[in-house]
């Protein structure tokens, strides 16, 4: 099958699939009861309760329902947060600039590690660093985040007094212009270079305590993509004309196992994006994590239908690229159902 | 009928007798011995698994409900070795120790109900698909795909969220997101396997749908299934910590993720004992499930063997 008309195919299926999650969101929302609780207040009576139904369309059967909302939602009214104390939408792009700003930064810790350790485990099959690199790609399966920051947290932050919690330094961040969200970008476009120090100071825990588990999946992929192709004869072929072995595994060997590993890579994306409701509640990161978990624990429906739906559409097409990529990495990838 | 005697079914593992059986078994069971990190992980299993069981006889039961922490209001933030508190108390007085002991239980409790729970559907549901194929098949598969759509732990969350906090309702939410995986390997075992000759041969012996399902289809499909349930039993416990650690479940609940969540706040003031022990136990029981799981799986799975 050609790679266009499987890309064309994989885009045809993805309206079909935002639906569903649609659908899954707003049913699982109305298990819960009538949204109408947040706008509410003790003092009212029936009658104004019934006026605030009515207002919002909470009277009109369950799909017209939906449809408002779903309209709301591609329209760019996503509703009223009550965490927030403001409109979803207005309150959303500054917390997904501290999010995203999180994940990227882990993203990088991952990649850059992961690579790098399972090169090394690799390249030394069955020797003390590849045991070693084992372990600790099998513990990051494992290891729960939440326990994990607070473990670096106690020591970085608490015994020696290294790193900082939050986001950024208490005045610093409101001495600069903020035009891309993105608390380091910003610095330097700012060229403060104080700023952009206390942007990474700040960033450095939560990014290794986020891209922990991530790091590790890199690793094991890395690392059995190598052995597998240092055992390939074109390998052998290489080292036959007298490469050196540093050489070969640069040249060689390491660049078609970053073919199966930037799979790895893309579909990690969504145990970062999963991961930073946490990391964002243990490292008081103003991001949209750690608003989820609050709408969470308060019920505020308008905020939780938005973030679900806005991950899950995100995941979505991060795997949609990734698979795109993969199929032109690797041609030999069957496009089969 | 005379074709019947001629056909043969093929050495599937269940289709074999019991004795062929019990020394499959006793082969696995020794490749599991024989490597090292699949053995720490079933010495753990079967020491948490023990602590799980015999916790009321390890420590006293907090009366009426043992699944509640004890409060001691004389011993606040005592740290570990305080005389009756060898591993230190919470800011609520609450005793560590206790906690991570009958947190076993709790963890046990939880990804048994949550793993057999999603078996069950996902044997269920991967059955129908791939038996009925067509129209069904195609509507059950998607409705996993949407599924799958949604990271795991974001749905788990809104899920929970919406029933409210509580631990039952964590347990709804992880078998509502946990179930999908069996639904794809079994559709993917019952569609592969009715591909074989054996199973057209059985039909034209005149077996009845059912007893090839129950003789073929089923016991072909409970390696992957095995090893994917014992990776779960550590994950439900992973993501179920992760779901009480953000407030999802009752305070006060003797659990590991609601202990690292209450010893959160005293870790600035140097109390590092109450996160640090419970939050352990949810890695140690993760770890195990997963050194097994992998072991199991390069053991049961040739083909990935060559991988390790």
């Amino acid at each position: 099958m050609q790679i266009r008309d499987y890309v064309l195919r994989r885009l045809m299926v993805l309206p079909i699939l935002i639906i569903g999650t649609s659908l899954i969101v707003f049913t699982l929302t109305r298990v819960g009861g009538s949204p109408v609780g947040i706008y509410l207040s003790h003092e009212m009576t029936p009658q104004e309760v019934a006026e605030i139904e009515e207002r919002y369309g909470l009277d009109e059967p369950l799909p017209v329902q939906y449809l408002t909302w779903a309209g709301g939602m591609l329209t760019g009214d996503w509703g009223w947060s009550g965490v927030a104390a403001a409109p979803v939408r207005q309150v959303f792009p500054d917390k997904l600039g501290a999010t995203l700003e999180l994940a990227v930064a882990a993203g990088i810790v991952a990649v850059a590690m992961g690579i790098g350790l399972g090169t090394y485990g690799g390249s030394r099959r069955d020797r003390l660093p590849d045991h070693l690199t084992r372990v600790f790609s099998i513990s990051g399966a494992a290891m729960p985040i939440f326990w994990f920051g607070i473990l670096l947290l106690i020591v970085f932050w608490v015994g020696l007094g290294w790193a900082p919690i939050g986001r950024s330094g208490a005045d610093i961040f409101q001495s600069i212009a903020h035009p891309t969200g993105l608390y380091t970008a910003d610095a330097l476009i700012a060229g403060n270079w104080t700023a952009f120090v206390d942007a990474v100071w700040h960033l450095l825990l939560p990014a290794i305590t986020l891209g922990f588990g991530t790091t590790a999946i890199i690793t094991r992929m890395m690392r059995s993509s190598l052995v597998e192709t240092l055992s390939e004869e074109y390998v052998d072929a290489a080292r036959a004309k007298g490469l050196p072995e540093k050489l070969v595994l640069r040249r060689h060997a390491r660049r078609n196992a970053l073919i199966p590993t930037v799979t790895v890579i893309g579909l990690s994306f969504g145990f970062l994006l999963q991961g930073t409701v946490v990391v964002e509640i243990i490292f008081r990161w103003p991001g949209l994590g750690r608003w989820m978990a609050d709408a969470v624990l308060r019920g505020d429906q308008a905020t939780i239908m938005a973030y679900v739906m806005f991950t899950s559409v995100l995941f979505l097409l991060v795997n949609l690229a990734v698979d795109v990529m993969y199929a032109y990495l690797d041609r030999r990838v069957v496009l089969g159902t | 009928m005379a074709v019947g005697t001629a056909v043969r079914r093929p050495a599937a593992p269940l289709t074999e007798g019991l004795g062929t059986r019990v020394r499959r078994f006793g082969e696995i069971a020794r490749e599991v011995l024989r490597n090292p990190t699949t053995l720490i992980g079933l010495i753990l299993i079967v020491g948490m698994i023990a602590m799980a069981i015999l916790a009321p006889i390890l420590i006293e039961p907090n009366t009426p409900n043992p699944y509640q922490m004890p409060r001691d209001w004389g011993a606040l933030n005592e740290p570990p070795g305080t005389a009756g508190h060898p591993l230190g108390t919470t800011q609520q007085g609450g005793d560590v120790l206790y906690g991570v002991i009958w947190g076993a239980r709790t963890s046990l409790r939880l990804s048994l109900i949550v793993v057999s729970i999603t078996v069950i559907i996902g044997l269920i549901v991967g059955s129908l698909a791939g038996f009925l194929g067509g129209k069904i098949d195609e509507l059950l598969m998607r409705l996993v795909d949407v599924f799958l759509s949604i990271p795991e732990l974001i749905f788990a969350l809104a899920i929970a969220a919406v029933l409210g906090p509580s631990f039952g309702n964590i347990i709804l939410a992880l078998a509502a997101v946990f179930w999908v995986k069996y639904a794809r390997i079994i559709r993917g075992q019952v569609i592969h396997i009715k591909q074989n000759e054996y199973v057209d041969a059985a039909r034209v012996i005149g077996d009845s749908s059912l007893n090839i399902y129950m003789k073929d289809v089923l016991p072909n499909s409970i390696t992957p299934v095995v090893v994917q349930a014992t990776l779960d039993m550590g994950n439900v416990v992973l993501i179920g910590a992760t779901l009480s650690f953000i407030g999802l479940a009752e305070a006060g609940l003797a659990e590991w993720g609601v202990l690292v969540s209450q010893g959160q706040a005293g870790i600035s003031a140097g109390r590092w004992w109450a996160s640090t022990f419970p939050g352990l136990m949810v890695f140690l029981w993760a770890l195990a499930f997963n050194l097994v799981g992998d072991g199991l799986r390069d053991i049961l799975d040739p083909r990935t063997e060559s991988k390790r």
